[in-house]
């Protein structure tokens, strides 16, 4: 029995080790956090940044694990949505960023000087995407 | 004591078609007052029907002339060894249709992949379990999350590449810019490199 309970604990332990990391190096990759730190010019703050990540994970595991339930204001939700959404928006775009698909776009087709308008295209395209799923698309 | 003359050679400059490339085009040049002008003024190549859209003139070829009008000089090169001339060969017009073309082909298929992420990562239940936690109710389609969250999409990629429109947050150019300057970069040392008929040396050449 106690054994098992061992394993179990080892088996977890170790899933969440390798799921952090990937998770870590995933958002490494994209330097989302090193671009806010630019705009915002709080590059001496990177340190608390890496910590708020980390106490987001581990708020949101705990929170899809347990399931509380603690019956506020739906209204929180909006600021919820508005900085999900950013975020994802930020790796969607650090995406598109990495893997190289504009300068060779634009390029191709003869259009560097428009690449703010084309850019504009994706921005919409996404915003209008996820709308058209949550409100048509989605059952 | 001989005279020097300083020579810096730009690095991409943009020229039309049976065009005289000067000296004062392909560099900035330092010298006396009197040799200015007739350096300056001086026709380093003249860009013909045979040649391809991109040369590469070598600062090798520039001492070469220099040294054909006076023997005595003594020319320094600071900065690049070599210049990319770009031949524009008509003026380039964007086509409106084609702009749109791409235009559409970005927005859909941005629009379809993010439907396809939010179905890959199952996001309609995620977003649901999540209005249960923070209400304690339950709904099908929790769009008081969904459309900041969809407006947010927009704003987080307008946030990492800088832009509101034309405006910027702040000086800084926008990893994007970063990106499409590195490209040019990486294609102008190709062609310093295959087009520089003075950088490289062929077994079958004359």
């Amino acid at each position: 029995m106690i054994i098992k309970i061992l394993v179990v604990l080892f088996i977890g332990a170790a899933w969440g080790i390798t799921v952090g990391a990937g998770y870590v190096a995933f958002l490494t990759v994209f330097g989302i956090i090193p671009r806010l730190t630019q705009l915002t010019k709080t590059g001496s703050k990177i340190h608390s940044y890496e910590w708020s990540v980390v106490c987001g994970a581990v708020c949101g595991t705990f929170l899809f694990l347990r399931e509380p339930s603690f019956s506020i204001s739906s209204f929180i939700l909006i600021v919820m949505g508005l900085a999900g959404g950013i975020y994802i928006g930020m790796i969607a775009a650090a995406l598109t960023e990495v893997l190289n698909v504009f300068p060779l776009l634009a390029k191709r087709v003869g259009m560097d000087d428009r690449l703010l308008v084309l850019m504009m295209a994706l921005v919409f395209g996404k915003i209008f995407g996820s709308l058209f799923h949550w409100m048509y698309f989605a059952p | 004591m001989a005279e020097t003359v300083y020579i810096r050679m730009r690095n991409r400059i943009e020229k039309r078609l049976n065009e005289d490339v000067l000296l004062q085009d392909l560099a900035q040049v330092i010298a006396a007052d009197a040799l200015m002008e007739q350096l300056e003024a001086m026709v380093i190549y003249r860009i013909s029907e045979g040649d391809r859209n991109i040369i590469v003139i070598d600062s090798t070829r520039i001492i070469k002339a220099i040294r054909s009008i006076n023997q005595d000089l003594e020319i320094q090169i600071i900065g690049p060894a070599q210049t990319i001339i770009e031949v524009i060969l008509k003026k380039k017009e964007a086509s409106i249709p084609l702009f749109l073309l791409v235009w559409l082909l970005l927005f859909i298929g941005s629009a379809l992949t993010i439907m396809n992420f939010h179905e890959d990562v199952s996001m309609q239940a995620v977003h649901q379990k999540l209005y249960k936690i923070i209400t304690g109710k339950e709904v099908e389609k929790p769009l008081i999350f969904q459309i900041p969250y969809s407006l947010g999409l927009g704003l987080g990629m307008i946030i990492f590449f800088n832009h509101v429109f034309k405006k910027r947050f702040n000086e800084e150019p926008s990893p994007l810019e970063v990106e499409v300057f590195s490209y040019q970069q990486a294609l102008d040392q190709y062609v310093i490199m295959h087009e520089n008929k003075e950088s490289m040396k062929k077994l079958d050449d004359h």
